[in-house]
């Protein structure tokens, strides 16, 4: 009898540690990283695919009920396919209104928030430009935001969680210098998008965004905008185009054919090139690839 | 002296205004407190090569008659959506939803159709349970299968499948009463979910009594049954092979029926049990973040057992006999999306089995109940959707006197979905 007993507790013993969901990969490894081994991260969406567009697999819905808490990027990034999940799962730890729920866009400093909201501007996000996290110096922030709401979680590991940040921060610190340095010489260079997701790190490097290549937000491109686009570029002379990943490169080709201007494939997370392992490796390839 | 009037006025306007007091300020301020809120609306241009007064006769033999088109029965008229020729304003659907309290989100769908309004959906949703426990409360689509909980608006075919609508109508099973769901604690997806309903589905269940003596003088009245008179279980799963998702799920539904068919052309009404089982399987590979291929079918297979009331075909007189209806259909489509801007997709749909048992004696009826569609869908944004749609429907049949006559129906559908507001996510 004692033994069955003993096998029913097997599971919870298991994951005695709390089980942490995230929405992207880059706050699954800054999590990890705060947290060491008494965490388990879970990470909900892929690194290699738009990160507005994810598929709300059945999977993803255990993956929510089983948590203990749930860290989300906010800003609307989730806005498309997290609150199905939510919903279904019905983890009173991962409602919005939870002490183990954490909006991190509610701890940076959001830029680009619209004066004017209304879909005729494209798919705008209302509270600012979501994609803080490529902005090196906001992963302090959040990594300090983390290591909180892991202390108000589990105070009997506080210390250890301290300890976790000060070694992130002093390794982080030093690799910021490196890539400030890294980026001096390209200093107010001026630069093209797809999509307007390297605000921060432009803001934070002097990169002058002057246009993207979907029109409007969410609004795919269309011949009309492009023309402008070459014409832009051949007047303007910027030093490329910071393509991300998940678009297709098909009109930056066809730009960069026109006009001569160089496509720089940017990863915007961890996984989304083969080489981008860790936070780390993604602002080291970040900084290194614009020439 | 009039200068400074003018300038204190001025200031007290900006300093007490109105407009100048950010909303969050004002004392008794409650917009934050707005419900997420949106519109959709469904409109279409309907070309079929039958005109709307015949298609309102016609039956699938054995299943369902007045199946498409603006059709009569009693005190209600009801129209599927594009039921006419031209243009057709299927509705406006309202959504408001938001969390109620820390235990319950409520969130209710509003039909607004030339016809009125209709509740289609209110209810609220337990968050608080626990333990992988979700329960739900008050009118709602049903979880029984995969397309039955889908609004119009997500459906990838501007019409419902046709054995969806022949056996259970429009709505499918939308029914008041209570729900609850258990997702186990697994790495895979599992689920099982049980309801209660009211049961008054006007095609299949329902439980209200039946006045017989209108239809025929030697004959009581069906008394009422008891309600709720309806439960649904089910249980679904779901695993990830690379990018490809399967979800598969069993449902079943019971319930008494009740059928009031006395004020129709030809007076009847059905009294008995109904059982409804549904397998669907939905197979979705995702190629990048925009691009996929869907697989989605079912199969619903159904037992009405009772007894039909109605004047006899060949004597004239009032009469009942026992009729037993065992019935299955599937439909199966694929739907490729090569962008978010395009999606094409075909349909193929089937009443497989059709076998009408009257006091014993087999009654044949027609096979071949199929049909086929094909559609392309154009997206300017996540918000608007416009699709094209052809449909060849081999499953209607009119009742002459002298037996039944197929009447093949094409149906041409352009049909336009606009939504404004809160952004809609969807489930898988």
């Amino acid at each position: 009898m004692h033994k069955y007993f003993l096998l029913l507790l097997l599971p919870l013993a298991l994951s005695a540690h709390m089980n942490i969901a995230v929405s992207y990969p880059y706050i699954g490894a800054l999590t990890k990283t705060i947290g060491g081994e008494h965490i388990t991260t879970v990470v909900l969406a892929k690194g290699n695919w738009d990160p507005h567009f994810v598929v709300p697999r059945p999977s993803l819905i255990s993956k929510v009920r089983n948590a203990d808490a749930l860290i989300m990027n906010g800003g609307q990034l989730e806005i498309g396919w997290l609150p199905p999940l939510i919903n279904r799962a019905a983890n009173p730890k991962t409602q919005p209104n939870a002490e183990s729920f954490l909006n991190l866009s509610h701890h940076v400093e959001m830029i680009q928030k619209p004066s004017k909201v209304d879909r005729s501007g494209g798919d705008i996000h209302p509270d600012g430009n979501p994609h803080f996290h490529l902005d090196p110096n906001n992963i302090l922030v959040l990594a300090d935001t983390i290591k909180k709401f892991l202390i108000s979680l589990d105070r009997e590991h506080a210390t250890i969680y301290e300890e976790n940040f000060s070694t992130f921060k002093s390794a982080w610190d030093k690799k910021l210098k490196v890539w400030k340095d890294k980026m001096e010489p390209n200093k107010n260079k001026k630069v093209i998008q797809f999509h307007d997701n390297l605000a921060y790190f432009n803001k934070n490097y002097s990169l002058n965004s002057i246009g993207t290549i979907e029109p409007l937000p969410g609004i795919p491109p269309s011949s009309k905008h492009t023309f402008k686009l070459i014409k832009l570029i051949k007047e303007q002379k910027p030093c490329c185009i910071l393509h991300d990943v998940y678009h297709s490169t098909k009109t930056a080709e066809y730009i960069s054919d026109k006009t001569g201007i160089a496509i720089v494939l940017m990863p915007h997370d961890i996984g989304a090139l083969d080489t981008i392992e860790d936070l780390t490796s993604l602002f080291d390839h970040l900084t290194g690839t614009i020439k | 002296m009039k200068k400074q009037l003018l300038l204190s006025a001025l200031c007290a306007t900006m300093a007490f205004g109105l407009d100048t007091i950010a909303p969050e300020k004002r004392t008794f301020e409650q917009s934050k407190y707005i419900p997420d809120i949106s519109l959709i609306m469904d409109a279409s241009y309907v070309h079929r090569d039958v005109e709307d007064d015949e298609l309102g006769h016609l039956e699938v033999p054995g299943v369902v008659h007045g199946l498409l088109g603006s059709h009569d029965h009693g005190e209600h008229a009801h129209a599927t959506y594009n039921a006419e020729n031209g243009f057709n304003l299927n509705y406006a659907e309202l959504v408001l939803s938001s969390s109620v309290d820390p235990f319950f989100t409520m969130d209710g769908v509003f039909h607004f159709s030339p016809d009125g309004v209709a509740i289609e959906e209110l209810y609220f949703t337990s968050t608080a349970l626990g333990h992988g426990l979700r329960a739900k409360g008050g009118k709602f689509q049903s979880n029984f299968g995969y397309l039955n909980e889908q609004h119009h608006h997500y459906w990838d075919f501007s019409d419902m499948a046709l054995v969806y609508e022949s056996f259970l109508g429009m709505h499918g099973i939308n029914e008041t009463g209570l729900q609850l769901q258990w997702t186990a604690p697994t790495e895979t997806y599992f689920m099982v979910g049980v309801e209660l309903l009211q049961g008054d589905n006007d095609k299949m269940f329902g439980n209200d009594s039946i006045h017989l003596s209108e239809l025929n003088a030697t004959n009581a009245d069906i008394e009422a049954q008891d309600a709720p008179s309806m439960f649904v279980a089910y249980a679904k799963t779901s695993f990830d092979i690379g990018d490809t998702t399967l979800l598969g799920g069993l449902s079943y539904a019971q319930g008494s029926s009740r059928l009031d068919h006395t004020e129709d052309e030809e007076p009847h009404a059905f009294s008995g049990d109904s059982k409804l089982y549904g397998a669907d399987l939905v197979v979705k590979h995702h190629f990048d973040s925009y691009s996929s291929l869907k697989w989605q079918s079912e199969v619903l297979y159904r037992e009405m057992d009772g007894t039909i009331y109605g004047i006899d075909d060949t004597t004239g007189l009032a009469g009942e006999k026992e009729l037993l209806k065992e019935q299955g259909g599937l439909y199966t489509q694929l739907v490729y999306a090569p962008n978010t801007t395009w999606k094409f997709g075909a349909r193929y749909d089937t009443i497989f089995q059709n076998d009408v048992t009257k006091a014993n004696d087999n009654v044949p009826q027609p096979g071949g109940l199929d049909k086929y569609s094909v559609m392309v869908e154009y997206h300017t944004s996540e918000f608007a959707r416009f699709r094209l749609q052809y449909n060849q429907n081999n499953a209607l049949y009119e009742d002459h006197d002298d037996g039944m006559e197929q009447v093949k129906v094409q149906t041409v559908m352009l049909s336009a979905n606009i939504s404004i507001g809160a952004h809609g996510a969807h489930s898988f």
